[in-house]
């Protein structure tokens, strides 16, 4: 579904990701895990095209998507949630669900479907999304994210201020996602034990470059990843 | 009462003027500071065109036109380098580079059309509203304004491309991430904007008169409400323009017209003190 080749990030002068390669089938679940700094959402950025100073090559699906603006990705299936969530406070949820799928006019199926998912938003449909709780504002996030019938879900760091009951609902719903539409799904996290129970597949990002890849058994395996990211010895 | 109904006339003509103002610096974050020339661009192309005969509606739709396509005109060209800021730098470079345009495009209409005027108010009847005599031309520039204003927040309440232009005011990021294109969307709202500054021209043409040199002022009005409205906020800037229209009116018949700016000013310093985030309070649009 998703392929990347050679992508490289700089800030400034900078450079944080050094000639990334990476790839998601359909249908699969990967982790992209790594500490503080390692360049996770610098890459999450760039293929979402939020970071235009960027170069490599990035294709969905086969089709070439290298440089296109942001909001035309979206449009095409390639959705991201970013870590600040980045939702419209003063608009009611239901307004925010809704723009997840602009300019396509608002599928009463499909909102009824996402909140089937997150009965929790139900409740709180004609509520200002910037007064709901840090949990439900993930909700709504990933909630509008749906809305579009993604075909690839870039996911930044979903467990973001959440306790960690939350962080088990959310990747939960992740889980019951991808048995019911086949969800394809790429997600960078620093929760390392629950991204790993989720994905098939993850990448070691430390100082923007792949340091290990494998199945996710694999590296819940690994001692150096669990020594590093799974506080076991 | 009359000193009141006048106050919540010209206060109509405040809120469509700044609103147009409003909607553009919440959604691109660019205080236009040449949004008075706007209405005089307008104002000239109507009274050139009637002055040449044309139909009134025809002359003044191209007044309209005019405004919004000057508009859009400056977005895609002299305001492209302000889109490569974000934030505080943005709305800085924005101030300086309409500012310069103000100061061109009031030279050139001034040169241009030194004695040209947009007057509309031919010898109109006088009508009865709540026991007061007032003039018909007056009640018609409302109108225009309230249809126009009303048809504004229906556009933005109610519609997938009102959505998206609150959704980009609150969080352009976000907005892209839902598909919001902020390029053709910050067009449409120059363009709107704009050419609610043309029918500014047309109103004002009806119940007084515009003129080449009346630019600056225009901009002075709408900077006003606009900040006591709450910057960006369209909802803010009508309350504002009508609560200013009528400080305005109340102030010209007990004070005289020389401190208008002054009282003004006053009154949105009061408001300011009270209300920091504009005169409806919290944040949003
Ligand atoms: N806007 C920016 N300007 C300058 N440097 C940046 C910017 N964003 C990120 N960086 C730098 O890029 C590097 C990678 O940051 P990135 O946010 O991608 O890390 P991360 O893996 O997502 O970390 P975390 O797990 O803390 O979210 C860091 O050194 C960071 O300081
Ligand atoms: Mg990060």
């Amino acid at each position: 579904m998703l392929t990347v080749e050679g992508l490289r990030v700089a800030y400034g002068d900078i450079e944080v990701v050094h000639g990334l390669d990476l790839e998601v089938a359909a249908g699969e679940a990967v982790a992209l895990i790594g500490s503080n700094g390692a360049g996770k959402t610098a890459a999450l950025r760039a293929v979402a095209g939020l970071e235009p100073g960027c170069s490599g090559r990035v294709r969905l699906a086969g089709e070439e998507i290298t440089g296109l603006p942001a909001h035309a990705l979206a449009r095409r299936g390639l959705v991201y949630v970013p870590a600040e969530r980045r939702l419209f406070g003063a608009m009611t949820v239901r307004e925010n669900l809704v723009l997840g799928a602009h300019p396509e006019r608002p599928d009463r199926d499909r909102l009824a479907r996402v909140v089937e998912l997150f009965p929790r938003l139900a409740e709180r449909r004609s509520q200002p999304a910037g007064t709901l709780s840090g949990g439900e504002q993930q909700m709504v996030a990933v909630g509008r994210a749906l809305m579009r019938r993604p075909r690839l879900l870039l996911l930044d760091e979903p467990s973001t201020g959440l306790a960690p009951v939350l962080v088990e609902q959310v990747y939960a719903a992740f889980a019951r996602l991808r048995e019911a539409e086949a969800l394809t799904v790429l997600v960078a996290e620093q929760q390392v034990p629950a991204a790993l129970q989720l994905a098939d597949r993850a990448y070691v990002l430390e100082d923007g470059r792949i340091q290990l890849t494998g199945t996710a058994d694999e590296l819940t395996d690994d001692p150096r990843v669990r020594r590093a990211y799974l506080g076991l010895t | 009462m009359a000193l009141v109904l006048d106050g919540v006339a010209f206060g109509l003509q405040l809120a469509l003027l700044a609103t147009g103002l409003t909607l553009i610096y919440g959604l691109a974050g660019v205080l236009n500071l040449a949004h008075g020339q706007l209405v005089v661009a307008a104002a000239m192309v109507g009274a050139v065109a009637l002055g040449a005969g044309a139909p009134v509606l025809l002359a003044l739709g191209l007044a309209v036109v005019t405004a919004g396509a000057a508009a859009v005109l400056l977005d895609v060209t002299l305001l492209r380098p302000v889109y490569r800021l974000r934030g505080q730098a943005r709305v800085l470079l924005s101030l300086l580079l309409t500012l310069g345009v103000a100061f061109a495009a009031d030279g050139l209409l001034v040169h241009s059309f030194p004695f040209t005027r947009l007057n509309l108010s031919v010898a109109t009847p006088s009508v009865e509203l709540l026991g007061v005599t007032v003039r018909s031309a007056s009640v018609v520039a409302s109108l225009v304004a309230i249809v126009a204003l009303g048809g504004l927040v229906v556009l933005l309440r109610t519609t997938r491309v009102g959505r998206a232009i609150r959704s980009l005011t609150q969080d352009e990021e976000g907005a892209q991430l839902c598909g919001v294109d902020p390029g053709r969307t910050r067009r449409l709202v120059f363009v709107l904007g704009g050419s609610m500054a043309g029918l500014v021209a047309v109103t004002q043409g009806l119940v007084s008169s515009v003129g080449a040199t009346s630019g600056l002022d225009l901009t002075i009005f709408a900077l006003i409400v606009t900040v006591v409205g709450g910057l960006g906020r369209v909802s803010g800037a009508v309350v504002a323009g009508v609560l200013l229209g009528v400080v305005h009116a109340v102030a010209a018949f007990h004070i005289g017209t020389v401190l208008t700016f002054v009282i003004l000013l006053v009154a949105a310093i009061v408001v300011i003190l009270v209300r920091p985030s504009g005169i409806l309070g919290g944040a949003g649009s």
